[in-house]
């Protein structure tokens, strides 16, 4: 293994398990969660019980995602994220996937209106979080990312490696920023529209995912090349992380159609008011 | 018309801008989808101007004339043995963490495409440079983990090293006094001994297996 890395990247040298820092990694992981202290103390604590409740679950919420985030990019993901294709495919999974959604929803409550009190603020997000912007954005960064002209000049550096992940990080937020986040109100977009843009996004992902898993040929250089790290071929890693983007990426949008159908139904009964009794 | 309904289809640029994004997004990707891989100048302009991507040597002569020891412990004399064939011919050590493995998968994986003749008529020819420690059951049982048909071949370290300053190789380099799990310094190019010899192809590591595809049917069918 070659010396200190601020942030993962291919190697020439062999795989070990021999546990390695990425300072960068842990540089990122303390900001967020001095972050979400900075928020906390800004926005100051919601005087009703609500809120109160909603910043609690949004701590775990906000944990989860810097959690994700820790797994996705340190060692042994990060690290083998530079030998195995699958290794990568599972760190865009959690940096693009599942942290974004999960910080958004740990902001705490009085974050969110300080933010909704500054109307030039809330004009640019809505611009750049417009549903169209934000798939379309989401989607040319997923493409871009996966192009193996780009992955092979990217991911042979810590700086290029870290561009792709902030690439990834950036455009999960802006892609779950319709879904989650309540400001700015877009009262047209409810829950039918969310399930179907989330709907969509699964159709999207199956053009990396075909790309992938049905290449004749291995796509990525710097996975063809690495140093082999277990039993799998280049190809069948290739179809491995192909599937991955597609059965896991497929569970993880699945999963917030789910709960978006459930939230929809939700409101629905509280509309409709309780039942007339006798 | 119901000025509701007028102010809700009215077209303000706000409303327009999104979808055009959307839209125009969309076109770059799906003209995206038609990008080939990566650009391989190097090995791409030597087909160019070659025809292979691997380094073509014109008139390397006839293929080298030596004999060592198969894995079952047969002799086997390279020059005959691979006559008429297209033998492709790489010196490394099985417990090479890199060059060797990543060498022997990817003609492992172009070879099982090809068809049954032309497979037939491929020999890769790997030789130890580690004599020592690659035992015949090792290398075979190594070999077999890509493809059973390759051929292993052991010999002495000084009749491996002689084989390959033959070649216009360098010789091994076996750093025995690191300990057991010493590394071996070597050679990382496969050589290719077409049919009917008169040149070879060199293949440096970094050789992708669309580099292989592109040059083995050539090979066989020049």
């Amino acid at each position: 293994m070659s010396g200190i890395q601020w942030w993962c990247s291919a190697q020439t040298a062999a795989w070990t398990w021999s546990p390695r820092p990425f300072f960068g990694v842990w540089l990122l992981v303390a900001l967020l969660a001095a972050l979400h202290w900075l928020f906390r103390k800004l926005a100051g604590a919601p005087a009703d019980p609500l809120g109160r409740s909603r910043d609690r679950k949004g701590g775990w919420a906000w944990a989860g995602g810097v959690l994700a985030l820790w797994i996705a990019l340190d060692w042994p993901v990060g690290a083998l994220s530079g030998y195995l294709a699958s290794a990568h495919m599972l760190q865009y999974l959690l940096t693009a996937l599942v942290a974004p959604p999960l910080l958004l929803l740990g902001v705490p409550v009085g974050a969110w209106r300080k933010l909704a009190s500054r109307p030039g603020v809330v004009r640019v997000i809505r611009f750049a979080t417009h549903p169209l912007i934000a798939l379309a954005i989401f989607q040319l960064i997923l493409f871009y990312t996966h192009l193996p002209s780009v992955v092979d000049r990217l991911m042979v550096t810590p700086l290029g490696s870290f561009a792709i992940d902030t690439l990834w990080l950036v455009g999960g937020l802006i892609f779950w920023w319709p879904v989650v986040a309540p400001v700015p109100a877009r009262q047209r977009f409810g829950y039918p529209l969310k399930m179907g843009y989330l709907f969509l996004s699964t159709v999207l992902n199956t053009m990396p995912y075909a790309f992938l898993t049905f290449g004749e040929l291995p796509f990525y250089g710097v996975y063809e090349l690495a140093p082999p790290v277990g039993f799998l071929a280049a190809r069948e890693d290739q179809q491995v992380a192909g599937l991955m983007m597609k059965v896991g990426g497929g569970l993880i949008l699945w999963t917030a159609i789910t709960i978006q159908f459930f939230l929809w139904y939700g409101r629905e009964g509280e509309a409709e008011g309780p039942a007339p009794t006798a | 018309m119901n000025p509701t309904i007028c102010r809700r289809i009215r077209c303000t640029p706000a409303r327009v801008a999104p979808a055009l994004a959307f839209i125009s997004c969309m076109g770059v990707l799906s003209t995206g989808c038609r990008v080939e891989a990566p650009e391989r100048s190097e090995a791409e302009e030597r087909a160019r101007t070659t025809g292979y991507r691997g380094i073509l040597l014109p008139e390397a002569g006839p293929r080298p004339d030596f004999v060592l020891t198969d894995a079952q412990g047969a002799a086997f004399d390279f020059r005959v043995q691979t006559e008429g064939d297209l033998a492709l011919l790489f010196f490394g050590y099985t417990y090479c963490p890199d060059v060797c493995p990543v060498h022997m998968a990817s003609l492992a994986a172009v070879k099982r495409d090809l068809s049954v003749d032309e497979q037939r008529r491929i020999q890769v020819i790997f030789v130890t440079a580690d004599p020592r420690r690659d035992t015949p059951e090792r290398l075979r049982e190594w070999l077999a983990n890509f493809d059973p048909e390759f051929v292993g071949l052991r010999g002495s370290e000084a009749e491996v090293d002689s084989i390959m300053l033959g070649l216009g190789l360098p010789p091994a380099i076996r750093d025995t006094a690191a300990g057991p799990d010493y590394a071996v310094g070597h050679a990382s190019q496969v050589i290719a001994f077409p049919p009917g010899d008169g040149f070879r192809v060199i293949y440096p590591f970094g050789t992708r297996q669309a580099d292989w595809k592109h040059d083995l049917s050539k090979l066989l069918n020049r």
